[in-house]
């Protein structure tokens, strides 16, 4: 018996449109893609967009205006399923590092002045799960593209999709590369998801952090790691921070009483 | 009063838009709103390590991300004191000519195009021009690979870092890019063709100032130190502040810019009216056949620049294989030779002049600035489509006509992908 295809939809919020671009780039399997299930919305690739109620709604970007809170709202009450992609969406991204801190005001005038936007009103960015409930969350900045349509396959099959429980580290030893915080290089492979295939590493360069924060990374024990490494701890979290924004809050908290 | 909302996509993203104000054949207002959302990447950077600017900046765009990275590494690396060997500058260059392939096809074949063949979309021109849509795409293809053989990753690849690359392609890589690159060349050829054989209406038609990276070298080129102006100057690119001059705009969250009070505008066909004549090989018969006085007034144009260093970028990808493999050993990655200065690095984007300005200090990043090329040809954009709009008022022309015209205009100027899919809010007042 033929399953029945189900209703999807893509939106982008605010964030350099890479993780949709990652599914465009994927020329050999768009057209499966396109065919897998009814694409009711994906602007960035078509042009007959509709506004229908949805079994999964894709969502990259983080949210930066009143506007966008509305609308993303709008976009779960008509949503069964809520999947953020890419950093921005899952964490804030680059635009959230600085969430948790004073200032964001300063920041704005800093750059914009004394003006107002008459068409916009901008808000400090924040993730997707900041405003509306999040059931699924595929990080990457941006998202790698295997990942993504392994994710999307179980989902479309109503299947729990399985997501890297385990560092960036573990990918690098499997490419058998050598280990760069041995090296002495700050190195956030042991903090950061799975999921890149080890590629910053793979290029004997460090581990920036962009897919976020592993989950039950015990975050304690690398900076004691780092430390030793000679490392301050100023420089650990600010490098951390860098990508993964609003997902490293609590465990900084807990481990030095601020973020 | 008459209002007319056209919103060719019901409420989503709302990147990008079109405002027209007419009463009767008067126009209001005629503007083009940038509605992405502020990141204040310009403050994220103070007080980052080199490293870190550069792995933040070229987040900005995922279609020019290696532009961004080209021009932080730049401007950080002169305020660094850091000199790169030529193995490293031609690599740089080959990533560069990925990123003009990458983007120039997508604008040119997937965004423009659809419009003058009177198609909504790519997909549905491809039932009348297959082979073509066919082609274009793997054009995109074999850009995207050149990108991330030379970056590391599609988007957002680390490989280019600050004194060098992190690590270097393979030979046998290499030759096969150089060598798909000269396969591309007949279809890039017949899309020249193609795109010169659309006609360009004239009537909006008007004088402006074309700004550009000089090369240097009498070569057509897509970085340097100086900025080549069509008024005859050339300007230190370190001057970029009297060049620019940025002023906020209510109604969008890019900065605008103007050269000494007035619009101009950035991109191929800057490149092409100020350096063209430099072009050789195919791209320089294809750019005699094909120019003409008029690309000095009319921005859609572009297109046809566009394509013409489609060409160019394909001719020279060989070349500069060849450049980087002259050089067998990989160079490690250069050391500041000092922890505070000051630099200003420019760099040809796809869509134009972009800079990137810091000020370091003790290893940190103490002052940014960047201009993006969007910004600086938005006065230009909003000036055509006024004049197109008042025109075609006057001669009663209905909301479709004057929506078509607007968007093609702004299209031509290619400005970042999210605005220009689709755009146009339009209100009309009539007194009635």
């Amino acid at each position: 018996m033929e399953r029945k295809k189900l209703d999807i939809g893509l939106y982008g919020f605010t964030g350099c449109n890479g993780d949709q671009l990652v599914i465009i780039h994927s020329e050999d399997k768009l057209l499966d893609f396109f065919a897998s299930a009814n694409i009711r919305s994906f602007s960035l690739a078509k042009s007959d967009n509709e506004q229908t109620p949805l079994d999964i709604a894709f969502i990259e970007g983080s949210i930066s205006s009143q506007e966008q809170v509305e609308h993303v709202q709008e976009i779960r009450q008509r949503s069964a399923l809520l999947v953020a992609i890419g950093n921005c969406a899952c964490y804030g991204g680059i635009q959230a590092m600085e969430l948790g801190r004073e200032g964001w005001d300063r920041r704005f005038q800093s750059v914009y002045g004394e003006n107002f936007f008459e068409v916009r009103t901008p808000i400090e960015s924040k993730p997707i799960d900041a405003f509306v409930a999040v059931d699924f969350r595929l990080p990457g900045c941006p998202i790698d593209a295997d990942q993504f349509f392994a994710v999307y396959s179980s989902l479309i099959r109503k299947t729990k999709p399985q997501m890297p429980d385990y560092p960036v580290c573990a990918e690098c030893r499997w490419r058998e590369n050598e280990c760069l915080l041995l090296k002495g290089q700050l190195c956030l492979g042991p903090l950061i998801a799975g999921g890149c295939k080890a590629v910053c590493p793979s290029h004997n360069l460090p581990c920036v952090g962009c897919f976020g924060p592993v989950e039950e990374a015990n975050v304690s024990s690398e900076f004691a790691l780092l430390k030793e490494k000679g490392f301050t701890v100023e420089e650990i979290r600010r490098r951390l921070r860098i990508h993964s924004g609003s997902g490293v809050l609590k465990s900084l908290k807990n481990l030095f009483g601020e973020v | 009063m008459r209002e007319i909302l056209v919103e060719p996509l019901a409420r989503v993203e709302g990147d990008g838009g079109i405002t027209i104000r007419a009463e009767g054949k008067k126009v209001h207002e005629v503007r083009f709103d940038i509605l992405e959302g502020t990141r204040l990447v310009e403050t994220l950077v103070i007080g980052k390590t080199p490293e870190e600017d550069v792995s933040i900046t070229c987040r900005i765009c995922a279609i020019c991300t290696l532009s961004h990275r080209y021009a932080a590494l730049r401007g950080l690396e002169k305020a660094l004191g850091i000199e790169v060997p030529p193995k490293v500058q031609a690599l740089r260059s080959l990533m560069h000519l990925g990123e003009l392939l990458e983007s120039h096809s997508l604008h040119v074949f997937l965004l423009a195009l659809p419009d003058f063949l009177g198609y909504p979309n790519a997909v549905a021109m491809a039932e009348k021009y297959g082979p073509e849509v066919v082609q274009a795409l793997a054009l995109k293809k074999f850009a995207n690979h050149v990108m991330t053989v030379t970056s590391g990753r599609m988007i957002h690849g680390e490989n280019p870092t600050v004194g060098g690359f992190g690590k270097y392609p393979e030979k046998d890589i290499l030759l096969d890019i150089a060598r798909q690159a000269q396969a591309m060349i007949p279809f890039a050829e017949k899309a020249v063709g193609l795109i010169a054989g659309l006609s360009v209406p004239d009537y909006f038609e008007d004088d402006t100032v074309f700004m550009c990276c000089e090369p240097g070298d009498d070569g057509f080129g897509l970085m340097g130190d100086r900025i080549r102006i069509s008024d005859g100057k050339v300007v230190d690119a370190k001057e970029y502040r009297t060049l620019t001059n940025e002023k906020f705009s209510p109604h969008s969250a890019a900065k605008h810019c103007l050269y000494q009070g007035k619009p101009y505008t950035v991109g191929a066909i800057a490149r092409c009216n100020n350096l063209g004549e430099r072009m050789n090989g195919l791209a320089g018969k294809l750019f005699k056949k094909h120019w003409n006085k008029r690309w000095l007034r009319n921005p859609v144009f572009n297109n046809l620049a566009q394509a013409i260093e489609m060409v160019w970028a394909l001719e020279q990808v060989s070349k500069t294989v060849d450049a980087v493999l002259q050089y067998p050993d990989d160079p490690p990655i250069v050391k500041p030779t000092r922890q505070s200065g000051e630099g200003v690095g420019s760099v040809e984007a796809p869509r134009g002049t972009l800079y990137h300005a810091y000020r370091i200090q003790d290893g940190l990043v103490a002052e940014a600035n960047l201009i993006i090329p969007t910004g600086q040809s938005l006065e230009d954009i909003e000036k055509y489509m006024r004049k197109a709009v008042e025109i075609l008022l006057s001669q009663g022309a209905d909301d479709s006509a004057i929506r078509l015209q607007a968007e093609i205009i702004v299209r031509a100027f290619d400005p970042c992908i999210s605005c220009s899919t689709h755009m146009v809010r339009f209100e009309r007042h009539d007194p009635r």
